[in-house]
Protein backbone atom coordinates (compact mmCIF):
# COMPACT_ATOMS: atom_id res chain seq x y z
CA UNK A 1 0.00 0.00 0.00
CA UNK A 2 2.34 2.45 1.31
CA UNK A 3 6.05 2.01 1.48
CA UNK A 4 9.01 3.80 2.32
CA UNK A 5 12.68 2.53 1.43
CA UNK A 6 15.67 5.05 2.60
CA UNK A 7 13.73 8.02 2.05
CA UNK A 8 15.95 11.00 2.54
CA UNK A 9 14.35 14.58 1.30
CA UNK A 10 16.30 17.73 1.47
CA UNK A 11 15.45 20.70 0.53
CA UNK A 12 16.55 23.79 -1.64
CA UNK A 13 18.90 25.89 0.86
CA UNK A 14 19.88 22.19 2.47
CA UNK A 15 17.27 21.86 5.18
CA UNK A 16 17.36 18.19 5.78
CA UNK A 17 13.47 17.10 6.15
CA UNK A 18 13.66 13.56 6.61
CA UNK A 19 16.32 11.25 6.89
CA UNK A 20 16.58 7.40 6.08
CA UNK A 21 12.81 6.21 6.46
CA UNK A 22 11.77 3.04 5.76
CA UNK A 23 8.30 1.95 6.66
CA UNK A 24 5.62 -0.19 5.05
CA UNK A 25 2.06 0.15 5.75
CA UNK A 26 -0.24 -2.57 4.83
CA UNK A 27 -3.48 -2.87 3.13
CA UNK A 28 -6.34 -2.30 5.90
CA UNK A 29 -4.29 -1.14 8.76
CA UNK A 30 -5.01 2.05 11.15
CA UNK A 31 -2.13 3.76 11.42
CA UNK A 32 -1.20 7.23 13.18
CA UNK A 33 2.18 8.95 12.26
CA UNK A 34 2.90 11.42 15.18
CA UNK A 35 5.42 14.19 15.38
CA UNK A 36 6.08 17.73 16.82
CA UNK A 37 5.61 20.39 14.72
CA UNK A 38 9.03 20.77 12.82
CA UNK A 39 9.59 16.67 12.74
CA UNK A 40 8.86 15.94 9.21
CA UNK A 41 4.87 14.85 9.07
CA UNK A 42 4.32 17.37 6.45
CA UNK A 43 7.08 16.13 4.18
CA UNK A 44 5.81 12.86 4.81
CA UNK A 45 2.32 13.39 3.31
CA UNK A 46 4.02 15.51 0.87
CA UNK A 47 5.92 12.67 -0.40
CA UNK A 48 3.24 10.37 -0.54
CA UNK A 49 0.39 13.05 -2.06
CA UNK A 50 3.61 13.63 -4.72
CA UNK A 51 3.63 17.03 -3.86
CA UNK A 52 7.06 16.91 -3.14
CA UNK A 53 9.73 14.47 -4.28
CA UNK A 54 12.37 12.35 -2.22
CA UNK A 55 16.07 13.42 -2.51
CA UNK A 56 17.32 9.87 -2.26
CA UNK A 57 15.20 6.35 -1.93
CA UNK A 58 11.76 5.17 -2.96
CA UNK A 59 7.83 5.74 -2.06
CA UNK A 60 5.59 3.16 -3.50
CA UNK A 61 1.84 4.11 -3.21
CA UNK A 62 -0.56 1.66 -4.35
CA UNK A 63 1.61 -0.10 -6.26
CA UNK A 64 2.71 3.44 -7.83
CA UNK A 65 6.75 4.17 -7.70
CA UNK A 66 6.89 7.69 -7.07
CA UNK A 67 10.57 8.12 -7.86
CA UNK A 68 9.47 6.67 -11.60
CA UNK A 69 6.35 7.79 -11.86
CA UNK A 70 5.17 9.56 -15.17
CA UNK A 71 3.62 12.81 -14.98
CA UNK A 72 0.56 11.28 -17.14
CA UNK A 73 -0.38 9.13 -13.92
CA UNK A 74 -0.01 11.25 -11.02
CA UNK A 75 -4.36 12.09 -11.12
CA UNK A 76 -4.37 8.54 -11.52
CA UNK A 77 -2.32 7.50 -8.71
CA UNK A 78 -3.83 10.22 -6.83
CA UNK A 79 -7.70 9.19 -7.10
CA UNK A 80 -6.42 6.01 -5.44
CA UNK A 81 -6.08 7.81 -2.14
CA UNK A 82 -8.77 9.66 -0.21
CA UNK A 83 -7.63 13.07 1.48
CA UNK A 84 -8.78 14.93 4.37
CA UNK A 85 -6.89 18.10 5.48
CA UNK A 86 -7.21 20.00 8.65
CA UNK A 87 -8.33 23.56 6.81
CA UNK A 88 -11.00 21.19 5.41
CA UNK A 89 -10.01 22.74 1.79
CA UNK A 90 -13.82 23.07 1.12
CA UNK A 91 -14.99 25.36 -1.99
CA UNK A 92 -16.88 28.37 -0.08
CA UNK A 93 -19.50 29.24 -3.06
CA UNK A 94 -20.43 25.54 -3.30
CA UNK A 95 -23.20 23.30 -1.42
CA UNK A 96 -21.98 20.69 0.71
CA UNK A 97 -23.50 18.47 -2.03
CA UNK A 98 -21.19 20.09 -5.31
CA UNK A 99 -18.38 20.24 -3.18
CA UNK A 100 -18.63 16.49 -2.88
CA UNK A 101 -19.77 15.83 -6.60
CA UNK A 102 -16.58 18.28 -7.43
CA UNK A 103 -14.16 15.44 -7.36
CA UNK A 104 -16.01 13.12 -9.68
CA UNK A 105 -16.98 15.74 -11.86
CA UNK A 106 -13.22 16.72 -11.70
CA UNK A 107 -12.27 13.61 -12.78
CA UNK A 108 -14.63 13.48 -15.55
CA UNK A 109 -17.70 10.90 -14.06
CA UNK A 110 -20.77 10.99 -15.08
CA UNK A 111 -23.61 12.73 -13.54
CA UNK A 112 -26.19 10.31 -13.43
CA UNK A 113 -23.56 8.23 -11.41
CA UNK A 114 -22.50 11.30 -9.41
CA UNK A 115 -26.48 11.48 -8.56
CA UNK A 116 -26.17 8.29 -7.14
CA UNK A 117 -23.14 8.25 -5.49
CA UNK A 118 -22.72 11.92 -3.95
CA UNK A 119 -26.40 11.07 -1.66
CA UNK A 120 -24.77 7.81 -0.76
CA UNK A 121 -21.54 9.25 0.96
CA UNK A 122 -22.91 12.42 2.54
CA UNK A 123 -25.33 9.20 3.91
CA UNK A 124 -22.13 7.45 5.20
CA UNK A 125 -20.42 10.95 6.96
CA UNK A 126 -24.15 11.48 8.61
CA UNK A 127 -24.70 14.79 6.51
CA UNK A 128 -27.80 13.88 4.00
CA UNK A 129 -29.69 16.53 5.26
CA UNK A 130 -26.94 18.89 4.84
CA UNK A 131 -26.67 18.49 0.97
CA UNK A 132 -27.99 22.01 0.00
CA UNK A 133 -25.85 23.94 2.95
CA UNK A 134 -23.01 25.97 2.07
CA UNK A 135 -19.65 25.23 4.34
CA UNK A 136 -19.74 28.32 5.79
CA UNK A 137 -23.10 27.54 7.28
CA UNK A 138 -21.67 24.38 8.84
CA UNK A 139 -19.40 23.78 12.02
CA UNK A 140 -15.93 22.81 11.85
CA UNK A 141 -16.82 19.12 12.65
CA UNK A 142 -19.20 19.37 9.89
CA UNK A 143 -17.19 20.79 7.01
CA UNK A 144 -14.53 18.12 8.31
CA UNK A 145 -17.13 15.45 7.63
CA UNK A 146 -17.76 16.91 4.12
CA UNK A 147 -13.73 16.94 3.66
CA UNK A 148 -13.95 13.09 4.54
CA UNK A 149 -17.48 12.50 2.23
CA UNK A 150 -15.15 13.92 -0.60
CA UNK A 151 -12.49 11.74 -0.17
CA UNK A 152 -14.39 8.83 0.40
CA UNK A 153 -16.07 9.11 -3.12
CA UNK A 154 -13.94 7.70 -4.89
CA UNK A 155 -14.21 4.50 -3.38
CA UNK A 156 -10.33 4.44 -2.78
CA UNK A 157 -8.36 1.93 -0.91
CA UNK A 158 -6.29 4.71 1.43
CA UNK A 159 -7.64 7.50 3.21
CA UNK A 160 -4.99 10.01 4.63
CA UNK A 161 -5.94 12.68 6.98
CA UNK A 162 -4.15 15.14 7.78
CA UNK A 163 -4.22 16.52 11.91
CA UNK A 164 -8.30 16.17 11.12
CA UNK A 165 -8.97 16.70 13.94
CA UNK A 166 -6.83 19.79 14.64
CA UNK A 167 -9.39 22.35 13.61
CA UNK A 168 -12.55 21.22 15.46
CA UNK A 169 -13.90 20.30 19.00
CA UNK A 170 -12.88 18.00 20.98
CA UNK A 171 -15.94 16.40 21.48
CA UNK A 172 -16.46 16.32 17.61
CA UNK A 173 -12.58 14.86 17.14
CA UNK A 174 -13.89 11.80 18.69
CA UNK A 175 -17.37 11.63 16.16
CA UNK A 176 -14.55 11.83 13.07
CA UNK A 177 -12.37 9.43 14.43
CA UNK A 178 -15.25 6.78 14.87
CA UNK A 179 -15.93 7.78 11.62
CA UNK A 180 -12.40 6.89 10.09
CA UNK A 181 -12.49 3.55 12.56
CA UNK A 182 -15.53 2.28 10.81
CA UNK A 183 -14.12 3.39 7.12
CA UNK A 184 -11.41 0.92 8.78
CA UNK A 185 -13.18 -2.10 9.53
CA UNK A 186 -14.93 -2.23 6.36
CA UNK A 187 -11.00 -2.49 4.97
CA UNK A 188 -9.61 0.68 4.05
CA UNK A 189 -6.09 1.67 5.03
CA UNK A 190 -6.31 4.78 7.31
CA UNK A 191 -3.56 6.88 8.02
CA UNK A 192 -3.96 9.75 10.68
CA UNK A 193 -0.60 12.71 10.84
CA UNK A 194 -0.87 14.02 13.70
CA UNK A 195 0.68 16.19 16.81
CA UNK A 196 -2.09 14.81 18.81
CA UNK A 197 -0.55 12.68 21.01
CA UNK A 198 -4.00 11.84 23.83
CA UNK A 199 -5.90 11.12 20.50
CA UNK A 200 -3.35 8.68 19.49
CA UNK A 201 -3.34 7.46 22.64
CA UNK A 202 -7.16 6.94 22.80
CA UNK A 203 -7.61 4.29 20.06
CA UNK A 204 -4.48 1.80 20.61
CA UNK A 205 -3.95 1.56 17.12
CA UNK A 206 -0.10 1.35 15.67
CA UNK A 207 1.44 4.78 15.82
CA UNK A 208 4.83 5.62 14.11
CA UNK A 209 6.77 8.15 15.50
CA UNK A 210 9.07 10.90 13.58
CA UNK A 211 11.17 13.40 15.02
CA UNK A 212 13.46 15.74 13.53
CA UNK A 213 12.96 13.69 10.64
CA UNK A 214 13.47 10.06 11.38
CA UNK A 215 11.32 7.45 12.35
CA UNK A 216 11.80 7.18 15.88
CA UNK A 217 9.39 4.54 17.04
CA UNK A 218 6.92 2.12 15.55
CA UNK A 219 4.59 0.86 17.73
CA UNK A 220 2.00 -1.77 17.55
CA UNK A 221 -1.26 -0.60 19.91
CA UNK A 222 0.43 0.67 22.91
CA UNK A 223 0.90 4.32 22.29
CA UNK A 224 4.21 6.04 24.08
CA UNK A 225 3.50 8.41 26.46
CA UNK A 226 6.69 11.18 25.03
CA UNK A 227 9.10 11.19 22.58
CA UNK A 228 11.87 10.64 24.88
CA UNK A 229 9.91 7.35 25.91
CA UNK A 230 9.90 6.84 22.32
CA UNK A 231 13.33 7.24 22.15
CA UNK A 232 13.95 4.84 25.21
CA UNK A 233 11.89 2.69 23.24
CA UNK A 234 13.72 2.81 20.17
CA UNK A 235 16.79 1.65 21.86
CA UNK B 1 -13.96 12.98 -22.64
CA UNK B 2 -18.01 12.41 -21.77
CA UNK B 3 -20.80 14.84 -22.98
CA UNK B 4 -21.39 15.65 -19.30
CA UNK B 5 -17.79 16.64 -18.53
CA UNK B 6 -17.29 18.97 -21.45
CA UNK B 7 -20.37 20.35 -20.68
CA UNK B 8 -19.40 21.09 -17.13
CA UNK B 9 -16.15 22.37 -18.53
CA UNK B 10 -18.02 24.78 -20.67
CA UNK B 11 -20.32 26.08 -18.31
CA UNK B 12 -17.18 27.04 -16.51
CA UNK B 13 -15.78 28.82 -18.38
CA UNK B 14 -18.45 30.91 -19.62
CA UNK B 15 -18.90 31.29 -16.44
CA UNK B 16 -15.35 32.64 -15.79
CA UNK B 17 -16.09 35.43 -18.68
CA UNK B 18 -18.99 36.09 -16.80
CA UNK B 19 -17.91 36.74 -13.38
CA UNK B 20 -14.88 38.40 -14.91
CA UNK B 21 -16.92 40.45 -17.37
CA UNK B 22 -14.83 43.84 -16.19
CA UNK B 23 -11.27 42.16 -17.38
CA UNK B 24 -13.05 40.50 -20.09
CA UNK B 25 -14.39 43.14 -22.01
CA UNK B 26 -10.82 45.35 -21.70
CA UNK B 27 -9.44 41.99 -22.73
CA UNK B 28 -11.82 41.63 -25.88
CA UNK B 29 -11.78 45.69 -26.58
CA UNK B 30 -7.78 45.38 -26.58
CA UNK B 31 -7.92 42.29 -29.02
CA UNK B 32 -10.01 43.69 -31.01
CA UNK B 33 -7.84 46.57 -31.32
CA UNK B 34 -4.85 44.07 -32.59
CA UNK B 35 -6.77 42.64 -34.83
CA UNK B 36 -8.39 45.77 -36.42
CA UNK B 37 -4.62 47.03 -37.44
CA UNK B 38 -3.38 43.86 -38.06
CA UNK B 39 -5.97 43.60 -41.03
CA UNK B 40 -5.51 46.93 -42.28
CA UNK B 41 -2.19 45.71 -42.25
CA UNK B 42 -2.79 42.99 -44.19
CA UNK B 43 -4.91 44.67 -46.49
CA UNK B 44 -2.47 46.76 -47.31
CA UNK B 45 0.17 44.79 -47.72
CA UNK B 46 -2.08 42.65 -49.85
CA UNK B 47 -3.58 45.72 -52.36
CA UNK B 48 0.46 46.94 -52.69
CA UNK B 49 1.41 43.76 -53.47
CA UNK B 50 -1.82 43.38 -56.57
CA UNK B 51 -0.68 47.38 -57.34
CA UNK B 52 2.55 46.00 -58.21
CA UNK B 53 1.75 43.13 -60.20
CA UNK B 54 -0.49 44.74 -61.67
CA UNK B 55 2.73 47.65 -62.45
CA UNK B 56 5.23 44.63 -63.07
CA UNK B 57 2.64 43.61 -65.99
CA UNK B 58 2.62 46.25 -67.49
CA UNK B 59 6.50 46.55 -68.27
CA UNK B 60 7.41 44.35 -71.15
CA UNK B 61 10.68 42.82 -71.71
CA UNK B 62 11.47 43.36 -75.17
CA UNK B 63 13.19 40.73 -77.23
CA UNK B 64 14.98 41.60 -80.65
CA UNK B 65 15.64 38.93 -83.33
CA UNK B 66 19.01 39.85 -85.54
CA UNK B 67 17.92 42.19 -88.53
CA UNK B 68 18.78 39.72 -91.31
CA UNK B 69 16.57 37.13 -88.94
CA UNK B 70 13.84 35.15 -91.58
CA UNK B 71 10.70 34.16 -90.82
CA UNK B 72 11.36 31.08 -90.28
CA UNK B 73 14.06 32.15 -87.55
CA UNK B 74 11.73 34.28 -85.91
CA UNK B 75 9.62 31.30 -85.60
CA UNK B 76 11.97 29.14 -84.56
CA UNK B 77 13.09 31.62 -81.73
CA UNK B 78 9.42 31.63 -80.51
CA UNK B 79 9.23 28.38 -80.05
CA UNK B 80 12.52 28.73 -78.29
CA UNK B 81 11.16 31.46 -75.70
CA UNK B 82 8.12 29.64 -75.62
CA UNK B 83 10.57 27.24 -73.49
CA UNK B 84 11.48 29.56 -70.59
CA UNK B 85 9.84 29.27 -67.45
CA UNK B 86 8.24 32.76 -65.84
CA UNK B 87 7.04 33.54 -69.12
CA UNK B 88 3.30 33.96 -69.13
CA UNK B 89 2.51 35.92 -73.04
CA UNK B 90 4.78 36.29 -76.16
CA UNK B 91 3.55 38.97 -78.39
CA UNK B 92 5.47 38.83 -81.80
CA UNK B 93 5.77 41.75 -83.95
CA UNK B 94 7.49 41.35 -87.27
CA UNK B 95 9.91 44.06 -89.21
CA UNK B 96 6.69 44.79 -91.42
CA UNK B 97 4.39 45.38 -88.36
CA UNK B 98 6.90 47.40 -86.34
CA UNK B 99 7.32 49.59 -89.98
CA UNK B 100 3.96 49.74 -89.97
CA UNK B 101 3.29 50.87 -86.39
CA UNK B 102 6.05 53.48 -86.81
CA UNK B 103 5.02 55.21 -89.77
CA UNK B 104 1.43 55.11 -87.85
CA UNK B 105 2.67 57.24 -85.01
CA UNK B 106 4.85 59.34 -87.50
CA UNK B 107 1.81 59.92 -89.29
CA UNK B 108 -0.44 61.15 -86.18
CA UNK B 109 2.44 62.96 -85.17
CA UNK B 110 2.56 66.89 -85.41
CA UNK B 111 -0.23 67.13 -87.48
CA UNK B 112 0.75 64.29 -89.84
CA UNK B 113 4.10 67.57 -90.81
CA UNK B 114 6.25 64.27 -91.20
CA UNK B 115 3.75 61.51 -93.10
CA UNK B 116 5.93 59.63 -95.58
CA UNK B 117 9.13 60.36 -93.75
CA UNK B 118 9.60 56.28 -93.81
CA UNK B 119 8.11 55.70 -97.38
CA UNK B 120 10.82 54.15 -99.23
CA UNK B 121 12.30 51.70 -96.22
CA UNK B 122 10.04 49.03 -96.80
CA UNK B 123 10.98 45.29 -97.58
CA UNK B 124 15.32 45.01 -98.10
CA UNK B 125 15.44 48.48 -96.79
CA UNK B 126 13.34 48.22 -93.25
CA UNK B 127 15.76 49.28 -90.52
CA UNK B 128 13.26 48.24 -87.78
CA UNK B 129 13.90 44.81 -85.70
CA UNK B 130 11.45 42.39 -85.40
CA UNK B 131 10.74 41.83 -81.63
CA UNK B 132 9.13 39.27 -79.02
CA UNK B 133 7.11 41.70 -76.45
CA UNK B 134 7.48 39.35 -73.34
CA UNK B 135 5.61 39.07 -70.28
CA UNK B 136 7.41 38.33 -67.27
CA UNK B 137 5.82 36.34 -64.12
CA UNK B 138 8.05 36.74 -61.26
CA UNK B 139 9.69 40.02 -61.62
CA UNK B 140 12.11 39.11 -58.51
CA UNK B 141 13.26 36.46 -61.04
CA UNK B 142 13.42 39.20 -64.23
CA UNK B 143 17.64 39.19 -64.40
CA UNK B 144 17.93 35.03 -64.87
CA UNK B 145 14.98 34.86 -67.52
CA UNK B 146 16.81 38.04 -69.40
CA UNK B 147 19.56 35.77 -69.67
CA UNK B 148 18.28 33.00 -71.20
CA UNK B 149 16.33 34.87 -73.32
CA UNK B 150 19.68 36.60 -74.72
CA UNK B 151 20.88 33.46 -75.74
CA UNK B 152 18.00 32.15 -77.41
CA UNK B 153 19.02 31.82 -81.30
CA UNK B 154 18.75 34.74 -83.45
CA UNK B 155 18.31 37.06 -80.83
CA UNK B 156 20.14 40.54 -81.08
CA UNK B 157 19.75 41.95 -77.67
CA UNK B 158 17.11 42.27 -75.12
CA UNK B 159 15.57 45.07 -73.71
CA UNK B 160 14.10 45.04 -69.88
CA UNK B 161 12.96 47.17 -67.24
CA UNK B 162 15.18 45.50 -64.84
CA UNK B 163 15.64 48.73 -62.55
CA UNK B 164 12.19 49.67 -62.37
CA UNK B 165 11.14 45.84 -61.47
CA UNK B 166 14.01 45.56 -58.69
CA UNK B 167 12.58 49.21 -56.90
CA UNK B 168 8.55 47.06 -57.63
CA UNK B 169 10.33 43.96 -55.94
CA UNK B 170 11.84 45.78 -53.34
CA UNK B 171 8.44 48.06 -52.12
CA UNK B 172 6.69 44.48 -52.01
CA UNK B 173 8.96 42.77 -49.70
CA UNK B 174 9.31 46.29 -47.33
CA UNK B 175 5.43 46.14 -47.48
CA UNK B 176 5.67 42.49 -46.76
CA UNK B 177 7.91 42.41 -44.21
CA UNK B 178 6.63 45.63 -42.08
CA UNK B 179 3.52 43.80 -42.44
CA UNK B 180 5.06 40.82 -40.53
CA UNK B 181 6.81 42.63 -38.24
CA UNK B 182 3.50 44.91 -36.81
CA UNK B 183 1.76 41.40 -37.10
CA UNK B 184 4.02 39.89 -34.84
CA UNK B 185 4.28 42.61 -32.24
CA UNK B 186 0.55 43.06 -31.48
CA UNK B 187 0.21 39.26 -31.36
CA UNK B 188 2.77 39.38 -28.18
CA UNK B 189 0.32 42.11 -27.25
CA UNK B 190 -2.58 40.47 -27.29
CA UNK B 191 -1.03 37.08 -25.85
CA UNK B 192 0.21 39.51 -22.53
CA UNK B 193 -3.46 41.35 -22.54
CA UNK B 194 -5.18 38.11 -22.41
CA UNK B 195 -2.97 35.73 -19.99
CA UNK B 196 -3.01 38.88 -17.65
CA UNK B 197 -6.91 38.79 -17.46
CA UNK B 198 -6.71 34.91 -17.64
CA UNK B 199 -4.56 35.19 -14.35
CA UNK B 200 -7.22 36.73 -12.04
CA UNK B 201 -9.36 34.21 -12.77
CA UNK B 202 -6.70 31.46 -12.12
CA UNK B 203 -5.54 33.44 -9.17
CA UNK B 204 -9.41 33.54 -7.87
CA UNK B 205 -9.61 30.16 -8.12
CA UNK B 206 -6.56 29.45 -7.31
CA UNK B 207 -7.75 27.31 -4.16
CA UNK B 208 -10.12 25.46 -6.28
CA UNK B 209 -7.24 24.09 -8.66
CA UNK B 210 -5.02 23.22 -5.91
CA UNK B 211 -7.94 20.65 -4.70
CA UNK B 212 -8.72 19.51 -8.07
CA UNK B 213 -5.19 18.54 -8.04
CA UNK B 214 -5.47 16.54 -4.91
CA UNK B 215 -8.58 14.77 -6.14
CA UNK B 216 -6.27 13.46 -9.08
CA UNK B 217 -8.06 15.89 -11.91
CA UNK B 218 -5.53 15.51 -15.03
CA UNK B 219 -3.95 18.81 -16.03
CA UNK B 220 -5.68 19.08 -19.34
CA UNK B 221 -8.89 19.02 -17.41
CA UNK B 222 -7.93 21.76 -14.87
CA UNK B 223 -6.94 23.81 -17.93
CA UNK B 224 -10.00 23.55 -20.02
CA UNK B 225 -12.19 26.04 -19.02
CA UNK B 226 -9.55 28.61 -18.43
CA UNK B 227 -8.94 27.83 -22.08
CA UNK B 228 -12.53 28.23 -22.93
CA UNK B 229 -12.13 31.60 -21.33
CA UNK B 230 -9.44 32.53 -23.56
CA UNK B 231 -10.40 31.19 -26.81
CA UNK B 232 -14.38 32.88 -26.38
CA UNK B 233 -11.94 36.11 -26.01
CA UNK B 234 -10.69 35.19 -28.46
CA UNK B 235 -13.52 34.11 -30.67
CA UNK B 236 -15.62 37.66 -29.71
CA UNK B 237 -12.47 39.65 -30.41
CA UNK B 238 -12.70 37.98 -34.26
CA UNK B 239 -15.99 38.62 -34.98
CA UNK B 240 -15.45 42.40 -33.64
CA UNK B 241 -12.49 42.97 -35.46
CA UNK B 242 -13.85 41.25 -38.79
CA UNK B 243 -17.33 43.44 -38.74
CA UNK B 244 -14.79 46.68 -38.11
CA UNK B 245 -12.61 45.73 -40.84
CA UNK B 246 -14.54 44.39 -43.68
CA UNK B 247 -16.75 47.64 -43.45
CA UNK B 248 -14.10 50.14 -43.54
CA UNK B 249 -13.06 48.28 -46.40
CA UNK B 250 -16.00 48.22 -47.83
CA UNK B 251 -16.50 51.58 -47.86
CA UNK B 252 -13.12 52.83 -48.80
CA UNK B 253 -13.86 50.68 -52.04
CA UNK B 254 -16.96 52.67 -52.56
CA UNK B 255 -15.03 55.80 -51.69
CA UNK B 256 -12.17 54.96 -54.54
CA UNK B 257 -15.29 54.20 -57.17
CA UNK B 258 -17.41 57.33 -56.59
CA UNK B 259 -15.55 60.24 -55.01
CA UNK B 260 -14.62 61.48 -58.48
CA UNK B 261 -11.36 61.92 -57.23
CA UNK B 262 -9.41 60.80 -60.22
CA UNK B 263 -6.47 59.34 -59.14
CA UNK B 264 -7.60 57.28 -56.66
CA UNK B 265 -10.14 56.16 -59.20
CA UNK B 266 -7.09 55.26 -61.70
CA UNK B 267 -6.14 52.90 -59.47
CA UNK B 268 -9.35 51.74 -58.56
CA UNK B 269 -9.68 48.42 -60.58
CA UNK B 270 -6.11 47.15 -58.90
CA UNK B 271 -8.09 46.65 -55.35
CA UNK B 272 -8.95 43.36 -54.33
CA UNK B 273 -12.38 43.17 -54.80
CA UNK B 274 -14.10 42.20 -51.25
CA UNK B 275 -15.44 38.97 -52.31
CA UNK B 276 -11.79 38.07 -52.75
CA UNK B 277 -10.39 38.82 -48.98
CA UNK B 278 -13.60 38.25 -46.87
CA UNK B 279 -13.18 34.92 -45.99
CA UNK B 280 -9.25 35.41 -45.77
CA UNK B 281 -9.91 38.20 -42.83
CA UNK B 282 -12.54 36.43 -41.62
CA UNK B 283 -10.65 32.96 -41.21
CA UNK B 284 -7.58 34.89 -40.63
CA UNK B 285 -9.05 36.83 -37.27
CA UNK B 286 -11.09 33.40 -35.71
CA UNK B 287 -7.90 31.58 -36.41
CA UNK B 288 -5.74 34.56 -34.77
CA UNK B 289 -8.06 34.91 -32.21
CA UNK B 290 -8.42 31.59 -30.70
CA UNK B 291 -5.08 30.59 -31.14
CA UNK B 292 -3.77 33.87 -29.43
CA UNK B 293 -6.47 33.36 -27.09
CA UNK B 294 -5.85 29.80 -26.30
CA UNK B 295 -1.89 30.61 -25.55
CA UNK B 296 -2.59 33.31 -23.11
CA UNK B 297 -4.96 31.41 -21.07
CA UNK B 298 -2.12 28.28 -21.71
CA UNK B 299 0.79 30.86 -20.07
CA UNK B 300 -1.30 32.13 -17.40
CA UNK B 301 -2.20 28.29 -15.51
CA UNK B 302 1.12 26.86 -15.69
CA UNK B 303 2.28 27.87 -12.63
CA UNK B 304 -0.58 26.42 -10.79
CA UNK B 305 -0.40 23.04 -12.45
CA UNK B 306 3.13 22.57 -11.27
CA UNK B 307 2.08 20.59 -7.89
Amino acid sequence: MIEFKNVKKVYPGGNVALHDVSLKIDKGEFVFVLGHSGAGKSTFLKLILHEEEATEGSVIVNDYDLSAIKNRDIPYMRRSLGVVFQDFRLIPTMTAYDNVAFAMRVTNTPEKEIRKRVPYVLGLVGLAEKARSYPPELSGGEQQRISLARALVHSPPIIIADEPTGNIDPELSVEIMELLTAINKVGVTVVVVTHEQDLAARFHKRTIYIDKGQVIADTQGDTLSSPSHAMEVAK
Amino acid sequence: MNLSGLKYLSRQGVHNLVKNRLMSVASVGVLTACLVITGIAALLSANVASFVDYLGAQNKVIVYLQLDATEEQAQAAYAEVKQIPNITEIKYTSKEDALNQTKEWISGYDSGAYAGVLDGYEGENNPLYASFAVTVTDLTQISTTVSQLSKVTSVDFVDSPSELASTLVALKQTVMVAGWGLVAVLALVAVVVISNTIRLTVFARRKEINIMKFVGATNSFIRMPFWIEGTLIGAISAVLAFGVVSGAYVWVLKLASTSGISWLQSIYFTFLPYNAVWMYLLGGFVGAGIVLGGIGSCLSIRKYLKV
